[in-house]
Formats: C-alpha cells, sequence, structure tokens
C-alpha cells in the first residue's frame, strides 16, 4: 500500500472509531437516563410496611468432616438428601445428609477442584478447576466412578463453576479465561461460547422460571450479566459492585439476582427495572462475600463470608437478620437445599455444615 | 492496521450490545418491586428456613432423640 493510501485507510479507521465511541457514549446516557426514570421509590420504602422478620429458628444440625484441604464447592442432590462436596485436596466427597456417612469418594489427578454440580437426574456430577477441564462421573462404585469418567470440555484457565442447564446432555461452565461456555456431553462439542467479561468468570446460575434459556455470570471485572443462550449474546448488564463478583443467584421470581462481591458487600439488581435495587451491607462488615443463595421464597438472602460467618439477610428490607457462626475458616459455599428445608455452608476449615 | 481493526472489532461488539440493552422493555421499580413482594408472600409458607417447621418432627435434619428403640 501506499503510503498516501495507507494514511487514508487510518484516517477512515480513526472516523469509525470516533464514531462508535460516540455512539457508546450516546447509549449509556440514554441508558442510565431511561433507568433513573423509571427509579420511582425504593425497595425499602416499598418493604417498610412489612412486617420484620421476628426470629428465624436456624441450627447448625451436622458437620461433614472428611476432607484433608479447604472446601471449595458443594451441591445438593436433587434427592434433597445428598451433597457433593470438591476440595483444594483433589477429592470428590458424596454424603449423605442425614446420617453423615460418606458415600462415594474419587480423588481426581488435579488439586483445587473448584466447582461441581449433580446432573438433574441426580445420575451424574459434573466438576474441575485447575485442570481446566469438566469432568463427568456416573454415580456408581468408587472403582467405575474412576473408570467411567468422561472430560467433556476445556477451557484456556482454571474452570471456576458449572452447572447443568438443562438436562444430563448440557454443562454450562464458566472460567479464569474470561469465558463461559455450553457444552454437549455426549460428543465433548463446545454448543456455544460467551465472550463478553474482561476478567475471571467466577460463578454462573440459571434463570428458575424459563425454558433454561437465560443465565447470569458474574466477574472480577466487577459486572453481572445475563445472557441468551441460544444466542450467545449479553442481554442486560449490571455493574455497582467494586471488586470482583464471587457469586450469583437468580431470586425464585426469576426477575432479580444476587451478586457477593469482596467488595463485602451483596446487591440485589432487578431486571425489569433494569437496575440496582438494594444492596446488603454494614460498616462493620469489611470482609468479602464468596457465596450468596436465596431460602425458597426469597425473602432470606444467605452469604458466607471470609470472616467465618454466614449472614442472613432480609431480601425486602435490606437488614440483616441474623449470623450463623461454626465455621472456623473462610465460608467458601452455601446453597439451600431443592426443597427448602436446610442450608449447606462450605469452608476453607475442611469441613461442610448442615443448618436447618 | 491489524490493531486498529481488531479494535474497531472490539468496540463495534460493545456498541451493539449498548444497542441492545437500551431496546429492552422496562418497568418502574415500584412495579417490579411489587411483583417480587408478591410473590415471596406468596411463597413464604412453605419456606422452611424463614418460618420454621410447624414441629421439629417433620425436620429431617434434626438431632435424633438420644433414647432409640432397640
Amino acid at each position: 500500500m501506499s503510503e498516501c493510501a495507507a494514511s487514508a485507510s487510518n484516517a477512515n479507521a480513526n472516523e469509525k472509531m470516533a464514531s462508535l465511541l460516540k455512539e457508546a457514549e450516546n447509549l449509556k446516557a440514554k441508558l442510565e437516563e431511561e433507568r433513573q426514570k423509571l427509579n420511582d421509590v425504593s425497595l425499602s420504602t416499598i418493604a417498610e410496611r412489612l412486617e420484620q422478620i421476628a426470629f428465624v429458628n436456624i441450627k447448625p444440625r451436622k458437620v461433614l468432616k472428611g476432607h484433608q484441604a479447604k472446601v471449595l464447592c458443594t451441591d445438593w442432590s436433587p434427592d434433597k438428601r445428598h451433597i457433593i462436596s470438591s476440595s483444594q485436596d483433589g477429592r470428590l466427597i458424596i454424603w449423605d445428609a442425614f446420617t453423615t456417612n460418606k458415600e462415594h469418594a474419587v480423588t481426581m489427578p488435579t488439586t483445587w477442584i473448584m466447582a461441581c454440580a449433580y446432573a438433574p437426574s441426580g445420575n451424574y456430577v459434573a466438576c474441575g478447576g485447575l485442570d481446566n477441564k469438566v469432568t463427568v462421573y456416573p454415580i456408581t462404585s468408587d472403582e467405575e466412578m474412576a473408570a467411567k469418567k468422561r472430560t467433556v470440555g476445556t477451557h484456556t484457565s482454571y474452570m471456576s463453576c458449572c452447572i447443568y442447564p438443562n438436562s444430563d446432555q448440557q454443562i454450562l461452565t464458566g472460567s479464569g479465561d474470561s469465558t463461559c461456555a455450553l457444552w454437549d456431553v455426549e460428543s465433548g462439542q463446545l454448543l456455544q461460547s460467551f465472550h463478553g467479561h474482561s476478567g475471571d468468570v467466577m460463578a454462573i446460575d440459571l434463570a428458575p422460571n424459563e425454558t433454561g434459556n437465560t443465565f447470569v455470570s458474574g466477574s472480577c471485572d466487577r459486572m453481572a450479566f445475563i445472557w441468551d443462550m441460544r444466542s450467545g449474546h449479553v442481554v442486560q448488564s449490571f455493574e455497582g459492585h467494586q471488586s470482583d463478583v464471587n457469586s450469583v443467584k437468580f431470586h425464585p421470581c426469576g426477575d432479580a439476582i444476587a451478586t457477593g462481591s469482596d467488595d463485602s458487600s451483596c446487591r440485589l439488581f432487578d431486571m425489569r427495572a433494569d437496575r440496582e435495587v438494594a444492596v446488603f451491607a454494614k460498616e462493620s462488615i469489611i470482609f468479602g462475600v464468596n457465596s450468596v443463595d436465596f431460602s425458597v421464597s426469597g425473602r432470606l438472602l444467605f452469604a458466607g463470608y471470609n470472616d467465618y460467618t454466614v449472614n442472613l439477610w432480609d431480601t425486602l428490607k435490606s437488614e440483616r437478620v441474623c449470623l450463623l457462626y461454626g465455621h472456623e475458616n473462610k465460608v467458601s459455599c452455601v446453597q439451600v437445599s431443592p426443597d427448602g428445608t436446610a442450608l449447606s455452608t462450605g469452608s476453607w476449615d475442611y469441613t461442610i455444615r448442615v443448618w436447618a | 492496521m491489524d490493531v486498529m481493526s481488531s479494535s474497531l472489532q472490539q468496540q463495534r461488539i460493545v456498541v451493539e450490545q449498548l444497542r441492545r440493552e437500551a431496546a429492552i422493555d422496562r418497568q418502574s421499580v415500584s412495579v417490579s418491586c411489587d411483583k417480587m413482594k408478591k410473590y415471596i408472600s406468596e411463597h413464604e409458607q412453605e419456606d422452611y428456613l424463614l418460618t420454621g417447621f410447624t414441629s421439629q418432627k417433620v425436620n429431617p435434619f434434626r438431632e435424633k432423640s438420644s433414647c432409640t428403640a432397640l
């Protein structure tokens, strides 16, 4: 290319860039204006007349001991009785939460298994972590589990989270490579990849009330994105956190999400109003949030913190209801059982506790 | 040039996403949060962690009584 033509095309590209930047700026301003227009009242005002949550009778019921290092992730079985846990020790343990017995234990060739998830049938588990892979195990005998494992997908960095979105046939993963990916279990084929975050993806959750085509992701870029699984596009984006978003969870009504962050706050974003509607924080809380989940009605928000505590928040009033003490190190994961009868918490103190 | 065209492509993606986001339907906070409040009140009765069990006997995670029948 001649120097003259090159500089002309350079000028052209610069012009296009300037116009795109301008449009982005205008769109952002318009978005902010629209959101502000609909911000007619605060959630806590709407909740003002509701009665306070007087007394929550949640007690420590079970302690599951067996991991030899930090518990990084847990998942309730659809049978509402078993729990799978994954740990820094490279082991996957399936527990009977009623009796605290270990029913299965599998040692993986890697440490730091950061994610594990039951398949909807309860017959398989998916897991992975620092090995960058998502691996599926059938739940049978320990020997058979190890023999029949199958690698479904591979990221270019650690896998931080995984869920089965619709059936045993597909797995959705999030990764330190800043993408999410949808995999076909049988063929290991990448069905859709989700680009948009500019930092590690830390958590994903599936919308409860739809046909399984919407999910949310939280990232170290401080954002939470709502995705359309079919198109691979971001539908909505929520900002507000001042540090990594470690956890995201849909409200059971399906039209809001909660987030937990290293900035020591949890937040509630309303998808219909397209904005943040609540911040769950206190001056006395200075440690990061690793994991959040809702009670079945969505009135309570459970959050696990780096200060070893679990805080219960009133979702509507944005007030703290109480604290659960018991763990002796960071609380890495919290999850309400499928029927809402119990809360499981996993910790860096090597244990999992069940509260009910 | 390659750097320029890739950053142009990047910016196009950003703008396309913003266009999609700007086009969505929104509701006011009062309307939307009222719906959330309604959902919660309709489901509070089945929320054991919130309202507790009617009797501890139905709590599957309660401690078994220290006396067991042999």
